[in-house]
């Protein structure tokens, strides 16, 4: 019954996709951006690059307002979309490219370097002589890649390159990006889930959330600022632990009660992960050095994953949620 | 312009190689592009042939004559960016060829171009058998038929920019399904492609004319079959230029300002 | 019987899918009323300069346009959507999930996929039937409603097996993926009696593309001009077709598994 009343009367609500966002960038840098999904980093790359308008602000690459489409400005800059394809399905790569170059109107020589280049760092090999349909994600990955960058743009708007890739694929897109932005000093914006990508690549990222920018600065940084907690590795020595599994329900383990000490995040044979607040890290070391049968420590900071995951899921702010308007009756 | 041209040749490849991938496909169209004149062809035989030989001026060898030329000037001249457009906005599509320092117009007129180029190969041939088959008269005049090359010309761009025209809506309503079918209704209606024009009510001829319709289809039909006067082809031409131009305009502001409506979904 | 079960909660299924879907509720309402709109526009451009039209006279020929609405809904209704998606499965290869079900695969098949909208069309056609029947003025006598039902009935085999052949060739012809557009083509030429064709059309429209068994046929019973040869014809063309339909079928189906194996 509910999707009869929906059928009857549908309603509709203003959403600030992107909602006061700053930052500059300089000519060479590899930025990264981060933020779960409906964050703005999408739309914020699509302004960049000329697709949307946005409703206020100002937009200055390059020289260029990006939205006007100025010819010039496109021909010195690229957009990958991670799941959108440019090259056409049916016909091999290399007639693609050879459309681009006319388009973009790319001298044959340099066309001929360029693509030269691009299939050595890429490996596409004869990849580009078979028709598009016939490639597999990774390979027809590749191939776009290479399409985006045959005119040799200074500006690169990376959104999700590596998305639905596999392990070893996702490796040498990020392999070749490094290598790109060192031998032409092209500026990368990237967007991307997966921390590895940004990890790899980018010393600066800027994590946005709910449309608004949280941070922007050095990944370190980022840890240090988000994450008041550290986390401490114990290696336990004697008889400790066994099949009787993680503590709280009796066995060996079950005699040494770490929850006394910080939040227990694994507890298995031999070996305790906890989470325990940054300022009292010296004093729970001691007393553990102390009271248990360690034979090794470490202090790590936790994975930035899970630091990222903490600063997400700390849901909007009061300041945010006025952002959402009430619902308004559609038709 | 050197690279425009470029671009074009570049482009063509292209659409030909993937036009001839989907041949069969394309053949199978086809069967309803011949078929529909075809069938009004036989209609207003039969009615003519029930009035004791000619209806409005048409004996069954016009009506033949009328109808064959029609589905040739209508094949080489209409467009079908309007469905192709919304599904392209709705997909996301237009992105990758908004990210291109070529406006996307371009890759639908090599398209379309294409199109028409690889179907005349079977639509001519058929025109010739079928005008054979029923027996079409007219009496081409040369002049006539020379002015008929830019008559064509200004049409298949006037058909081509309000085609496009048409096509943005997309950027401003979903619902762009029932402006498109009107369109080609009115169309059908209007460019004398279901009756000639001198054999709709008057209402319907007034609206013909004040609309480009007529003067996109209709005009030069009767030219290539050799009906009109110098200066009725004059003023044809004339009105064709004006179209043009109104179209051209219309084109170029409703781009500007539905592009900024763009929101680039599905990516 | 089973056949029925099946059918009904096939129905129910597309009922439930369409109703999330309301846009293709205004679609069909906007493509019906603009099929509607241009079979009015011909009927009435033509009848103003003419009385009949190949003996036919105006009333006649909206009974034929409204069989022809009758129909474009009952192929739209299950068997165009079916065959499509019959096609879909054999190029994406899903076809082996029907396969393996208990039911008999051709059945499944068949009946699968129901685009509910096409009620407007079935709708607008037993309306536009009924006004002109009224029109004409004349009473039904059980002949005609007879001959017409069994005319409906038989043109419905006959378009189904039809449909199946052209889909089940799509084992072979992967790469035409518009193929059953030829009968959607061939179908517009139905809003006219078969009979004003020059003999190759007619033929074509009978023997290849059988679209008159569903327009002209049906649309003869009601006017009170079908001979009882054509109405014999018509059955022999659906027991026939049937046959065929169902042997390219098996020998289909044995290709396919053969194939994928």
């Amino acid at each position: 019954m509910a999707s009869l009343r929906s059928f009857v009367r549908r309603t509709s609500r203003e959403v600030r996709a992107v909602d006061d966002i700053s930052f500059a960038v300089e000519p060479g840098e590899v930025v990264g951006f981060l933020g779960p999904n409906g964050a703005g980093k999408t739309t914020t790359l699509k302004m960049l690059s000329g697709l949307l308008h946005p409703t206020g602000g100002e937009v200055d690459v390059l020289g260029h307002v990006p939205w006007q489409r100025a010819k010039a400005y496109l021909r010195q800059m690229t957009l990958v979309m991670g799941n959108r394809n440019q090259l056409q399905w049916d016909i091999p790569a290399i007639d693609s490219y050879e459309l681009n170059r006319a388009i973009y109107r790319v001298p044959r020589d340099d066309f001929r370097r360029t693509l030269d280049e691009l299939t050595e760092l890429l490996e596409l090999g004869s990849l580009v002589h078979k028709p598009v349909r016939q490639l597999s994600l990774g390979e027809r990955m590749k191939c776009e890649v290479a399409a985006a960058l045959l005119h040799r743009p200074q500006v690169l708007f990376l959104d999700e390159p590596t998305i639905g890739l596999d392990v070893t694929m996702q490796r040498r897109i990020r392999g070749f990006i490094a290598e790109y932005n060192r031998r032409h000093g092209a500026t990368v914006l990237l967007t991307s889930h997966y921390m590895l990508d940004v990890e790899a690549l980018c010393k600066r990222v800027i994590v946005i959330h709910h449309g608004r920018l949280l941070f922007d600065g050095n990944l370190a940084d980022l840890v240090k600022r988000f994450s008041p907690h550290k986390t401490i590795v114990v290696e336990l020595g004697d008889d400790a632990g066994g099949p009787n599994g993680p503590g709280g329900s009796g066995g060996q383990l079950g005699e040494r009660d770490f929850s006394a000490f910080g939040e227990v995040v694994t507890a298995e044979e031999g070996r305790v992960t906890l989470r325990v607040p940054k300022a009292d890290t010296a004093r729970v070391t001691e007393r553990l050095l102390a009271s248990m049968p360690i034979t090794d420590l470490t202090v790590e900071d936790p994975p930035i994953e899970e630091v990222i995951e903490q600063v997400f899921a700390s849901g909007p702010t009061e300041s945010e949620r006025e952002n959402e308007r009430a619902p308004v009756a559609h038709e | 312009m050197n690279g425009l041209l470029d671009a074009y040749r570049a482009q063509f490849k292209v659409t030909f190689a993937v036009q001839l991938e989907y041949r069969a496909s394309l053949a199978i169209w086809l069967i309803g592009t011949i078929l529909e004149p075809t069938v009004y062809l036989v209609v207003w035989s039969t009615v003519a042939r029930a009035q004791g030989g000619q209806v409005g001026g048409f004996a069954p060898e016009d009506f033949a004559a009328y109808f064959i030329v029609t589905m040739l000037v209508n094949q080489w001249t209409f467009t079908w960016i309007m469905h192709e457009f919304e599904y392209s906005v709705r997909m996301g599509a237009l992105s990758p060829q908004l990210l291109r320092p070529l406006h996307p117009i371009h890759l639908h007129v090599a398209d379309n171009i294409t199109y028409k180029l690889l179907t005349s190969t079977v639509v001519v041939p058929v025109a010739i058998l079928l005008a054979w088959a029923f027996g079409a008269r007219f009496e081409p005049q040369p002049w006539a038929l020379a002015l008929a090359v830019p008559a064509l010309a200004l049409s298949f761009a006037t058909r081509l920019l309000l085609g496009w025209t048409l096509a943005l809506a997309a950027f401003w309503t979903t619902r762009v399904f029932a402006i498109n079918e009107m369109y080609f209704l009115a169309s059908l209606f209007l460019s004398g492609q279901m009756a000639p024009l001198a054999l709709l009510p008057a209402g319907a001829q007034l609206l013909a004319t004040v609309l480009p319709f007529r003067w996109v289809v209709a005009f030069p039909v009767e030219l290539i079959l050799g009906r009109l006067t110098p200066e009725q082809a004059g003023v044809g031409l004339a009105v064709q230029a004006l179209w043009l131009v109104i179209s051209l305009g219309s084109m170029t502001v409703i781009w500007r300002e539905g592009i900024k409506r763009y929101s680039a979904v599905g990516a | 019987m089973a056949f029925l079960r099946l059918l009904g909660v096939f129905l129910k299924i597309g009922v439930l899918h369409e109703i999330e879907y309301r846009v293709n509720f205004y679609i069909q309402v906007v493509r019906s009323a603009i099929s509607l709109a241009t079979g009015l526009l011909g009927l009435t451009v033509v009848f103003s300069h003419t009385d009949t039209l190949g003996g036919w006279r105006p009333a006649e020929l909206l009974v034929l346009l409204g069989v022809y609405f009758l129909g474009a809904g009952l192929i739209g209704l299950v068997i165009q959507p079916s065959m499509q998606r019959f096609m879909e499965d054999v190029r994406q290869g899903t076809l082996d999930f029907t396969l393996t079900k208990p039911e008999d695969a051709q059945v499944l098949v068949s009946i699968r996929q129901v685009q509910v909208w096409k009620v407007v069309d079935l709708a607008l056609g037993m309306i536009i039937i009924g006004i002109a029947l009224a029109q004409l003025g004349r009473e039904l006598g059980p002949w005609q409603v007879a001959s017409f039902v069994i005319a409906i009935l038989s043109g419905s085999v006959i378009i189904y097996a039809f449909w199946l052949m052209l889909a089940t060739l799509s084992f072979w012809f992967v790469k035409i993926d518009n193929i059953l557009v030829v009968f959607q083509s061939m179908y517009q030429a139905g809003r006219w009696p078969v009979g004003i064709y020059p003999v190759w059309l007619r033929s074509a429209l009978t023997f290849l593309v059988p679209v008159a068994f569903a327009t002209t046929v049906p649309a003869e019973a009601l006017s009170g001009r079908l001979t009882p040869e054509t109405l014999a014809g018509s059955l022999a063309m659906a027991v026939l077709l049937f046959f065929l339909s169902r042997r390219l079928w098996t020998f289909g189906v044995r290709h396919y598994a053969g194939a994928s194996a």
